[in-house]
């Protein structure tokens, strides 16, 4: 374990996100020698998956990250004189936490039995038992969906990677309409089976589809709106409220705001990846969004990259002359390790680097509840953009249950996620007060939720007819809406709109963490473009051989009864 | 760190450049794997197997004895080995073993959890000639916990038996711990290949009882009702002409 590093490398890559990891993975497959260093003891940064108790570590550590008192290396030994040493920045990039608990600490089995066994069919949860069952519990930092034919599912699969994960494709669209939640149909079945629309609705539905799907850069169709809404185009084609709200909200996943083209884009987007893998146009990796860096990780290590946690740069060594400067390696623990090229996660580069304090951000929320914001017989996979978030800015929410690997049977996990306006508490809580029942549950019966304790008004005249239309009686609409037992938000940073190579040597190349996409396209675009400017000849991630395919060198092979090859048996 | 294997790839797959992919659907769950393989079945089960103990144990040369039954000195660390398939007969079943190594990723303990997916049995390896090794057995089963399913079935191994004359860990310590974590033990020695092919399997053997056990037990009236049935049920051809595009 004391070992020490080789100290050269082609491609020193720090963070273990998924643009860093992709790079990883590109030029070790290509035959670079890579070193890939994380400060934490667990893969992925900001794009993470966590158990329930790694994930209270991760609280704890950004709560004592402002403490964290950065090593200045006063050593000047790696340097020669016109080199010089650059700090690492480590900038926290999380904040406005807020972690509550709506179950008590724990529960007597009988007192659980007495004031609960009238209305609850699912058992009863208090915080003792979610902490035992830590590790079926898979939490997203960025939870992320990929297109069926979006450039990640390609890559996956050109690059061979594939095996090393599992998907579920998302079950159901939801959207939010006139107070309540839908499907959204969007496969051709779909529109044929729904009950929401009429017969004529159906028509125009689907011609409105096929025009978007069929849409070309030279066409006609679009000509008068290139600098209108999306909105605008789909009100002139005379299509009823309800058709406009599916394509504009749910399938497009736009805004009023949107113009037009880029609504017809992602229409298109979404169109060409229904009916690959499953009747939606998305995958959700089983175990959550951070099993995919770690993928590419592997590809890496399998190519002879290196790989070590716990391990960052202290600082970099960095050659100046009047042209330009270029990074010679970095110190890290003491030892000075060489290097061609240098990737750097935007939180790990010294503050010199970054041309502007980033003011983008990321609002999130984890809902660990009882039950999903839309019940039906069988488990689903569930994807909202709800419209209706801070000024008209949309709310991911990603609802997922236990047979993704997310939580235990009988919970569910919903996902939120948004542009940041104030903090991620007050940007959600539009979507978690429709969509949520977030009352304290207190095993004294007389502070049962009904009697109103809590610090949240309820207007139930809005949703009343919101997830059962049957169902008018208020205490029992609420029952109907999930109980979160635990939530957590907070917020990120967000740099996937700021221009990162403006004061960085020019074999730097600093990578975003998660951006506000539903989808890893951006750091699949970011991770090819800094592999094109690193080696523009090479090609980036051919296809891995699989394992049948490789033949070790005869000579190599010492001994051995040649007539019981792996083949015979094939 | 110089020496690397060569690695050289059959061509006939690349020129194939239709790539069907296979779609693995499970009736219960919307699983997806995506593969560009075009395998027929030609198995009862696959297993998942991993490899797991510190650097310089002799994994990939354990493997190397079971799937290709040669040996070979030269290997310094693991490079270019993702795993190795070898399809074994038990019962009259055809059983697909999928042997995943760590990719030297064990070197300095930064294993990804992803490895640990799925993995249906687990074979800890150390060297009896260091007792470095054995004495971070404890920790890698720690590690399995934390990571593994917990139903995973484990083997130890102590690698490196024939090397008599430098044993420092002797067998009754090895036997000892596998007794204390309720696991099989066997010491093995991938240079002359003894107890190796046992090893695979014996851990084999104990999937395949806990598999069938479970299939039995989902399925009462019927009695064990073979994967292979299930898996025809699994071609989505309905399901694909469904939703193709509006």
């Amino acid at each position: 374990m004391g070992e020490d590093l080789c100290s050269e490398y082609d491609v020193i890559v720090i963070g273990t996100g998924m643009t860093e990891s992709i790079i990883a993975a590109a030029a070790s497959r290509i035959g670079k020698r890579v070193l890939h260093l994380d400060r934490n003891d667990y893969y992925g940064g900001m794009w993470a998956t966590f158990s329930f108790d790694a994930l209270q570590r991760w609280l704890k550590e950004c709560h004592n990250q402002d403490q964290k008192n950065i090593t200045n290396f006063k050593n000047k030994t790696y340097i020669s004189q016109d080199e010089i040493l650059i700090s690492c920045g480590s900038q926290s990039s999380v904040s406005n936490i807020d972690e509550q608990w709506f179950i008590p600490k724990n529960v007597p089995v009988n007192a659980s039995e007495n004031s609960f066994s009238k209305n609850e069919k699912n058992d009863f949860w208090d915080q003792e038992k979610i902490k035992n069952l830590s590790r079926k519990f898979n939490l997203d930092l960025a939870p992320k969906l990929l297109f069926s034919r979006g450039s990640l599912v390609d890559l996956l699969i050109s690059s061979n990677i594939a095996r090393y994960a599992e998907f579920r494709s998302v079950s159901r669209i939801l959207t939010w309409y006139n107070g309540q939640l839908e499907t959204v149909p969007c496969s051709r079945a779909d529109v044929f089976s729904t009950k929401d629309v009429s017969v004529m609705e159906k028509r125009l539905l689907m011609k409105m589809l096929q025009l978007c799907a069929e849409y070309k850069p030279n066409g006609n169709e679009f000509k008068n709106f290139e600098k209108k809404t999306f909105a605008d185009y789909l009100k002139s084609k005379e299509l009823t409220e309800n058709i406009v709200h599916y394509i504009l909200y749910a399938i497009a996943m736009s805004s009023i705001n949107t113009p037009c083209m880029t609504g017809v884009e992602r229409t298109q987007k979404f169109l060409s990846s229904l009916g690959r893998f499953g009747n939606t146009p998305f995958l959700w990796p089983l175990y959550g969004s951070g099993e995919l860096p770690q993928c590419f990780c592997r590809l890496c290590a399998v190519f002879g990259g290196v790989y070590h946690l716990k391990r960052t740069a202290d600082s970099l060594v960095v050659l100046k002359t009047d042209m330009k400067s270029i990074c010679k390696g970095i110190v890290s623990n003491d030892q000075f390790l060489s290097t061609h090229h240098l990737i750097l996660n935007v939180s790990e580069a010294p503050s010199s680097f970054l041309q502007e304090t980033f003011n983008e951000g990321l609002s999130r929320g984890i809902f660990i509840t009882n039950r999903s914001i839309y019940s039906s017989e069988k488990e689903s996979l569930t994807l909202l953009q709800f419209p209706y978030g801070i000024k008209n800015k949309p709310i991911t929410v990603i609802e997922i249950g236990s047979s993704t690997h997310a939580c235990p049977d009988g919970l569910y996990i919903i996902h939120m996620t948004c542009k940041q306006n104030t903090n991620a508490t007050e940007d959600l809580k539009p979507a978690v007060e429709k969509l949520l029942e977030i009352e304290q549950i207190d095993l004294d019966p007389s502070h049962s939720a009904s009697s109103g304790i809590s610090g949240f008004a309820y207007d139930y005249e809005i949703y009343s007819g919101a997830i059962d239309m049957t169902n008018k009686e208020n205490q029992e609409v609420k029952s109907v809406r999930p109980q979160v037992l635990w939530a957590l938000y907070f917020n990120c940073l967000e740099t996937s709109q700021c221009d990162l190579s403006v004061n960085v040597p020019s074999n730097i190349y600093l990578t975003s963490g998660p951006d506000a996409d539903i989808d890893f396209e951006f750091a699949v675009k970011q991770a090819k473009e800094i592999f094109k400017k690193m080696y523009p000849n090479e090609e980036f991630l051919p296809r891995a051989p699989d394992p049948e395919e490789l033949l070790l060198d005869d000579e190599e092979i010492i001994s051995g009864d040649n007539n019981s090859s792996l083949t015979s048996t094939e | 760190m110089d020496k690397y294997i060569t690695l050289k790839a059959v061509q006939f797959s690349y020129k194939l450049q239709i790539i069907i992919f296979s779609v693995k659907y499970n009736t219960q769950v919307d699983d997806y794997t995506l593969t560009a393989s075009n395998m027929t079945k030609t198995y009862d089960y696959l297993f998942k197997l991993l490899l797991i103990g510190d650097s310089g144990v002799g994994k990939t040369s354990v493997l190397f004895r079971f799937s290709e039954d040669a040996f070979n000195t030269t290997f310094i660390s693991t490079i270019g080995i993702d795993f190795k398939i070898r399809t074994i007969e038990m019962d009259g079943k055809r059983i697909k073993l999928q042997i995943w190594d760590t990719a030297g990723q064990e070197r300095f303990r930064t294993i990804t959890t992803a490895y640990y997916r799925g993995a249906m049995g687990i074979i800890l390896v150390y060297d009896v000639t260091d007792a470095k090794t054995f004495e971070n057995i404890k920790n890698w089963i720690r590690n399995i916990e934390e990571n593994a399913s917990a139903d995973v079935e484990k083997i130890l191994l102590g690698n490196k038996c024939e090397l008599e004359e430098r044993r420092q860990v002797s067998k009754e310590r090895g036997e000892r711990l596998a007794v204390e974590h309720g696991i099989k033990f066997l010491e093995t020695s991938a240079k002359t290949g003894a107890n190796v092919e046992e090893a695979f399997l014996t851990l084999a053997r104990d999937i395949k009882t806990k598999t069938e056990k479970k299939l039995e037990a989902s399925n009462p009236p019927k009695g064990s009702i073979q994967l292979k049935s299930v898996e025809q049920n699994r071609k989505p051809t309905s399901w694909f002409s469904k939703c193709s595009l509006l």
